[in-house]
C-alpha cells in the first residue's frame, strides 16, 4: 500500500504527537483510506484546545455507470436485457433499478442476467448512462468518520469541509466561529505548502 | 500460614485431583472457569505447598503460576465507552489484568472525556470506591491530564494507579497530590496491544498494581481482618450454594478486605448476615453488610480485629 506523499503532525508535546501519528495511521489503515489521501497535515494544540486536520486526496476513480460493467441489449418486447460482466456493483445497480422502475419490473433470471421492463420507453444509451456508484460519496463519509475517531474524544464541537480534492476537519471543546476556523485552516494549508 | 495467589491451567480431565488437593491443603478456590476442554482455576494456597501442587499437576499437563492479582477486584476507569478508548486500549488492559487473576470491572465514565468538560458523577465515584483500587486510563497529552485529573479523582478513596500517554516521570511531575502508582507510555492506541513493547508495558502495569496492593495488604496486616475474605467466601458458598445457583462468572467476588455477593440485597442481606461462620460467630458479627452501588448486589466489608475482638 502506498503511504502518504506528505504527513506531518504538529503538536507542542512531541510524545503526544508521536502517539497521535500511530492512532491516525491505525484508523486510516482500518478504514482503507491511506491509499486515497495524498497530503495530510494535523495540528493538535491541547492547551487551546483544538484539533485541525487538513489535506488533499488523490485522484479518485470516476462514477460507475451501468454501461461500464453491463452489456445492454434491447429485446423485441420493449424490455432491456443487461448482461452483467462484473458482480462487484450488481447489488448497487439492482437498488438503483428497483428505485427507478419498481421491483415488479426488474427480473433476475440468473446470477449474471437482469431484465428491465420499463413502464415508459427507455433507450439503451439512457439505461447505460445511469450512475450506480459514486466512489467519492462513501469515501468522504469514511474520511470524516475516521477523523472523528482519531481526534480527541472531548472535542465535540466540529466543522468539516470537502470539495474537489481538498478537505479539512476542525474540532474543539469550545465554540468554533467560522472566521476562526477559516484562519486556522488557512494557516495549516499554508504551512503544508511551505514545507513541501 | 501465608497464602499465595496462584492460577492453575490445564485440561478438564482429572482436574478435580488438583482442586481437591488445594482443598485438603487448606487453600481456597476463588474461581474455576471451564472453557471447552480447558480449565482455569484461581486459588489462594499455602506458600509452602506450591511445589507439591506443581508436582501433582505435572502428570496432568497442568501449569501452576503465581498470579499476584488473584483475590482482588479492580476498577478500570475509562473516560468513556466510545470507540476512542474501546476496545483498545481499555479492554486490552482489563483483559490483561484478568489474566493475572484480578476481577476487573470496566467503569466507563459518562462525561470523562475532554479537558474542560470532564466530570465524575457521584454514582461513578461510589462504584469506583467499592473496589480495591482504580486504574485510570487517560489520554496522550500532559496538558490535558494535568487539567482534568483533579476532577476525575475527586472523592476517590481507594488507591489510584494512573496510566497515560506521557512517560512515568512526566505523570509524576504533573499530578499533585501524588497518587499511589504511575505507568506512563500507555495512552490511546488504535490497534490491539500485542507488540513486544506494549506487552512489556502491560506487565509493568501489573507490577505497579501488585506493589500498590501489597502496600494495602501491609496496612491491613497491622490490624488484621476478623476473617479472611476467601474463607468467608467458602462459608457462604457452602451454606447457600451461591456458585451452583448462579450464572455469573464470579458469583462471589473476593476483594482484599471484603466480598461482593451477587444476590439481590433486599432478599438475601439478612440471610447472609445470619450465616454461621464458626460456633456462635455469624457473618453480621464480623462484617459490615452494605447495598452495593453496582446493580443491587450485597457488599460485605470485613471488620478489623480491633473492632470485633474476633479472629477466625
Amino acid at each position: 500500500m502506498k503511504a502518504f506523499e506528505y504527513f506531518v503532525i504538529d503538536c507542542p508535546e512531541p510524545a503526544g504527537a508521536e502517539m497521535y501519528r500511530g492512532i491516525i495511521s491505525d484508523v486510516l489503515l482500518d478504514l482503507d483510506l491511506i491509499r486515497i489521501i495524498g497530503q495530510f497535515r494535523v495540528r493538535i494544540d491541547p492547551e487551546l484546545p483544538v484539533f485541525i486536520a487538513v489535506g488533499f486526496t488523490k485522484k479518485l476513480p470516476g462514477l460507475i455507470r451501468i454501461g461500464n460493467f453491463c452489456n445492454v441489449l434491447p429485446k423485441p418486447d420493449g424490455s432491456l436485457l443487461l448482461d452483467v460482466g462484473s458482480e462487484s456493483s450488481l447489488a448497487a445497480m439492482l437498488t438503483v433499478l428497483w428505485e427507478r422502475f419498481g421491483r415488479d419490473n426488474i427480473d433476475q433470471p440468473d446470477r449474471f442476467t437482469v431484465v428491465v421492463h420499463p413502464h415508459e420507453p427507455v433507450t439503451v444509451d439512457e439505461l447505460s448512462d445511469i450512475v450506480v456508484v459514486d466512489p467519492s460519496e462513501g469515501m468522504y463519509r469514511d474520511l470524516i468518520y475516521g477523523l472523528q475517531w482519531a481526534a480527541p474524544e472531548g472535542f465535540k464541537v466540529r466543522r468539516q469541509y470537502h470539495k474537489d480534492n481538498r478537505f479539512y476537519y476542525v474540532a474543539s471543546e469550545d465554540t468554533l466561529p467560522a472566521d476562526v476556523v477559516e484562519t486556522l485552516v488557512a494557516e495549516q494549508f499554508a504551512a503544508m505548502e511551505a514545507e513541501q | 500460614m501465608t497464602f499465595v495467589p496462584i492460577t492453575y491451567k490445564g485440561g478438564v480431565y482429572k482436574h478435580d485431583i488438583v482442586t481437591d488437593l488445594i482443598d485438603d491443603l487448606g487453600g481456597f478456590i476463588i474461581q474455576r472457569h471451564v472453557i471447552a476442554s480447558d480449565v482455569v482455576v484461581q486459588a489462594l494456597v499455602p506458600q509452602e505447598d506450591i511445589e507439591l501442587i506443581r508436582e501433582i499437576s505435572r502428570p496432568l499437563a497442568g501449569e501452576v503460576s503465581e498470579s499476584p492479582l488473584v483475590g482482588t477486584e479492580i476498577a478500570v476507569v475509562s473516560p468513556s465507552l466510545e470507540i476512542h478508548h474501546l476496545p483498545h486500549s481499555s479492554c486490552d488492559i482489563a483483559e490483561y489484568l484478568r489474566r493475572s487473576g484480578a476481577k476487573t470491572n470496566m467503569v466507563g465514565l459518562a462525561r470523562g472525556f475532554g479537558k474542560r468538560i470532564a466530570n465524575l458523577s457521584i454514582e461513578e465515584r461510589n462504584v469506583i470506591n467499592e473496589h480495591d483500587c482504580a486504574v485510570y486510563l487517560l489520554g496522550s497529552f500532559e496538558a490535558c491530564i494535568e487539567h482534568k485529573f483533579p476532577t476525575l479523582r475527586r472523592g476517590i478513596t481507594v488507591p489510584i494507579i494512573l496510566s497515560g500517554g506521557p512517560d512515568t516521570a512526566a505523570l509524576q511531575k504533573i499530578i499533585d497530590p501524588p497518587v499511589e502508582g504511575y505507568v506512563g507510555n500507555i495512552g490511546r492506541v488504535g490497534h490491539r496491544m500485542r507488540k513486544e513493547g506494549e506487552i512489556n508495558k502491560l506487565d509493568e502495569l501489573v507490577d505497579e498494581i501488585s506493589q500498590v496492593l501489597t502496600e494495602v495488604r501491609k496496612g491491613i496486616a497491622k490490624d488484621p481482618l476478623s476473617v479472611s475474605p476467601a474463607r468467608l467466601m467458602k462459608v457462604l458458598d457452602d451454606t447457600w450454594g451461591i456458585t451452583e445457583g448462579s450464572t455469573h462468572p464470579t458469583p462471589i467476588t473476593v476483594q482484599i478486605d471484603g466480598l461482593r455477593v451477587k444476590l439481590p440485597y433486599e432478599e438475601f442481606a439478612e440471610k447472609i448476615g445470619t450465616t454461621v461462620i464458626d460456633e456462635d460467630v455469624t457473618v453480621a458479627d464480623v462484617t459490615e453488610i452494605r447495598q452495593s452501588k453496582m446493580r443491587n448486589y450485597i457488599l460485605l466489608k470485613i471488620k478489623r480485629f480491633s473492632d470485633t475482638a474476633i479472629m477466625i
